[in-house]
């Protein structure tokens, strides 16, 4: 009906104007995709080098720039320094970058998006450390084994390590002297772990709580797991990686060594897991830990230097952060996780993956290999904020004036225990953290809820480790 | 403005008769459409920018796979089928629903009690500290808040289980049980956005004309009989003003639970919205990010309706 109302000349119009409207929807789709990118200044040519913010001090990023380009002035380099709350959120954020089409050259990447970023984005390093291996001779002797087989995947090494934390156990010495407390031995069990936290809940007031923990991948229940001897999914080594391992390193320290970590059939429900669920459900049954909160452990470091808590798992990254809430170089100190089947530590590192998308990747490569030479880190970690991966940086003048007296115990944790490893972060590790710290969360919040919790965890776990991510 | 308030009947003629469709406008009326396409445009374009384009986009990019890295795969109906037995997915629906109901009730009644009180008797000065005071939080950015009040209500260091000890009450576990964190998020929203709610009662309550109070008055109507009778009718469309967007609001709140409880404990306070931004940014899963994001536009259009179409039966026009 409506037809029979058109005139020619307005059906002529209205030809033209879908006709231009075919025209525009034909160029913008044969155009290729504006990204951000395109946006004129955006590309300065420079070298992109993403950060997570907190990681490095403002004068740290600024001698890292200052030094490159020393070394290499035709190499423009750029810090994107990008805030984020935790290493998941930091990758959210890279990403979004990504799919603007601002993508970086090199991102600073810790543990738990090693496979992650290997699989989908990362370049194996491989070619470059084999071409500059004499270069390297140095770093990878001063650097444990452990470290650089966290950073490798199937094989090949994406990463050159530069920091790292292993979870130790934190105490203060005030909270000690109060129980009556020895500094505990090192080779102290989870028994010995218990009747000091009893001791000291017996020697302090109603707001006191002897043990803090966060409900998060690192520092969270793994360690337990790990000390228990077991883990949330049952891990393997891939095979490869002896051009590496016999390039740089004396037989009794490759011994063992792989082409990286598997991680793959979960096991939440695996007796030893229950047994460490059951123990710490008793800690908070006792009044003896704290509630698992999620996050990051902000409001720790008030409590800890207040003395309402005790004991807490933590890395050489505490020593700075405590000596800037302002407490004394003795005021606590650090030992190795207690042992239950083992003592079998875990940690998380750090280092720079060169991302597929680069155009730099010869320029990326300089930095990798400038970012971990010991000068360089020295600049950047002088807070102690972190453990540098370098075995020559800890010493005596590092730890004086923030402490702790046992700061050997930071690095020695992977000598001591040569099957200490990295936390499990399979490529899914999105997905297999959220479900750990959603049923932690449960099997924690009410009595008796151990059980069902961790079968829902089991279940989850193997869907998301199904998951082609 | 009388150009066109002439010319609007004679369009409608041409539309409502077949012959009026050669009725070719002037070139003055020409000018005054294209004036009129000019003014509007920046505001279309933004809308069709920033609202159709993503709208659109959501819903193309619900039909396929895409992980940022890789191309896009098309996927069908697989990312709604995937959602729909998804039980994080299922569960946070039902968390929202619930959240928006303990919320939006909690807002509108602390806002309508405190705009009542503040209407009463009271010295002008210490009714703008008040209305001030209540508008506060809401011009604060709700991350900060959250972080604030994840301290406060710590179950083991915080100042509220603090307080309670003073009265021999023991610890509550206000974020690290399911109905105690679920509470506290509440507590924590409400707190911040209940000024919207109270500045919208405080002006449809002053456009209440005081005779009409007085007449109630003269009639016997006192106290919480005049309230229910006269105020509440007349405050009828603030009211589905306040509870709309409340409620739109309540079903897409994030930062609180996201901050406070990080979801948990378990799934209890996990939200839609939540959900979307974990599919999408930290498992790379935009499509079913996306199917979730329709379903929750689809949830929050049909809310609305409906609150529309109950408002003809409850909502009175002076």
């Amino acid at each position: 009906m409506t037809d029979s109302l058109l005139s020619r000349r307005a059906l002529l119009r209205y030809g033209a104007y879908g006709a231009g409207a075919a025209a525009l929807a034909g160029t913008a789709a044969s155009w290729d995709r504006l990204t951000g990118a395109d946006i004129p200044g955006r590309d300065d040519g420079s070298l992109v080098v993403a950060t997570l913010g907190s990681a490095f001090a403002p004068a740290g990023v600024r001698a890292l720039v200052d030094g490159f380009r020393r070394l290499h002035p035709d190499i423009k380099v750029r810090i994107n320094a990008v805030q984020a709350v935790d290493w998941s959120d930091f990758f959210a954020k890279i990403l979004t970058q990504i799919a603007a089409g601002t993508a970086p050259d090199l991102v600073y990447v810790a543990t738990e998006g090693v496979q992650l970023f290997a699989r989908h984005l990362g370049v194996p390093l491989d070619r470059w450390v084999r071409r500059d291996a004499a270069e390297l001779k140095e770093y990878f002797a001063d650097v444990h084994p452990s470290l650089v087989e966290s950073m490798m995947y199937e094989g090949s090494l994406y990463q050159l390590p530069i920091e790292f934390n292993a979870a130790d156990m934190y105490l203060n010495t005030r909270v000690l002297r109060r129980a009556g407390a020895d500094f505990p031995a090192a080779d102290w069990t989870r028994d010995d772990f218990t009747a000091l936290l009893r001791r000291m809940k017996k020697a302090s007031d109603s707001h006191f709580t002897p043990y803090f923990w966060t409900n998060r991948l690192w520092g969270g229940v793994v360690p337990w797991l790990f000390a228990n001897g077991t883990n949330l999914l049952a891990e393997s080594k891939a095979p490869g990686g002896s051009w590496l391992w016999d390039s740089f390193y004396p037989a009794d320290r490759r011994r063992g060594r792989g082409g990286g970590f598997r991680w793959t059939t979960p096991q939440a429900t695996d007796d030893r897991v229950v047994e460490a669920y059951d123990y710490l459900a008793s800690l908070v049954h006792d009044g003896l830990c704290t509630r698992p909160e999620g996050g990051n452990g902000q409001n720790l470091i008030g409590v800890f230097s207040t003395g309402r808590v005790g004991v807490t798992p933590a890395g050489g990254f505490w020593a700075g952060g405590l000596h800037l809430a302002g407490m004394r170089a003795d005021g606590f100190d650090v030992q190795y996780f207690p042992r239950r089947h083992t003592q079998r530590h875990q940690f998380g590192a750090a280092g720079y993956a060169l991302l597929r998308t680069s155009k730099k990747q010869d320029e990326a490569w300089e930095f990798i290999k400038y970012s971990a030479r010991r000068e360089t880190l020295g600049e950047l970690f002088t807070t102690n904020q972190t453990t540098p991966a370098r075995r020559s940086m800890l010493t005596t003048a590092r730890y004086r004036e923030t402490g702790p007296a046992h700061w050997r115990v930071f690095y020695d944790t992977l000598d001591r225990f040569p099957d200490t490893g990295p936390i499990p972060a399979p490529p899914q590790v999105a997905e297999v953290t959220q479900v750990l710290l959603k049923h932690t969360g449960t099997a924690l919040a009410s009595p008796g809820a151990v059980g069902p919790a961790l079968r829902r965890m089991q279940g989850d776990l193997e869907k998301a480790m199904e998951r082609d991510v | 403005m009388t150009d066109t308030g002439t010319r609007i009947p004679a369009v409608r003629t041409r539309a409502a008769s077949p012959g009026a469709a050669a009725v070719r406008p002037s070139a003055r009326e020409r000018g005054t459409r294209l004036l009129a396409a000019l003014f509007l445009a920046p505001t279309v374009v933004g809308i069709v920018v920033f609202t159709v384009v993503p709208i659109v986009g959501s819903v193309v990019l619900s039909l396929f796979h895409w992980n940022v890295i890789d191309a896009p795969g098309f996927a069908g109906t697989a990312n709604y089928r995937e959602i729909f037995s998804d039980s994080t997915v299922l569960v946070s629906f039902r968390n929202t629903l619930v959240f928006m109901v303990f919320a939006v009730a909690a807002q509108l009644l602390i806002a309508l009690g405190l705009a009542l009180t503040l209407n009463g008797r009271m010295p002008a000065w210490l009714r703008s500290v008040f209305r001030s005071a209540f508008f506060f939080p809401l011009v604060l950015s709700a991350a900060s808040i959250s972080v604030v009040m994840k301290y406060l209500f710590n179950q083991d260091f915080g100042v509220v289980n603090w307080l309670i000890g003073l009265f021999g009450l023991a610890p509550v576990p206000w974020l690290t049980s399911e109905h105690g964190a679920m509470a506290t998020v509440v507590i924590v929203y409400v707190w911040q956005q209940f000024g919207f709610s109270f500045l919208l009662f405080v002006g449809g309550l002053n456009n209440i004309p005081k005779e009409i109070h007085e007449a109630a008055a003269l009639d016997g109507a006192t106290g919480l009989r005049k309230h229910l009778a006269v105020t509440l009718p007349l405050l009828s469309p603030t009211l589905l003003v306040a509870s709309v967007v409340g409620i739109i609001n309540a079903l897409q709140v994030f930062e609180q639970p996201y901050v406070l409880t990080d979801g948990g404990p378990g799934d209890s306070t996990r939200t839609v919205v939540m959900v979307i931004y974990e599919k999408a940014f930290e498992q790379l899963r935009f499509g079913e990010a996306s199917a979730v994001g329709v379903l929750l536009f689809v949830l929050i259009m049909a809310v609305t309706a409906l609150q529309f179409r109950l408002s003809r039966r409850f909502v009175h026009y002076q």
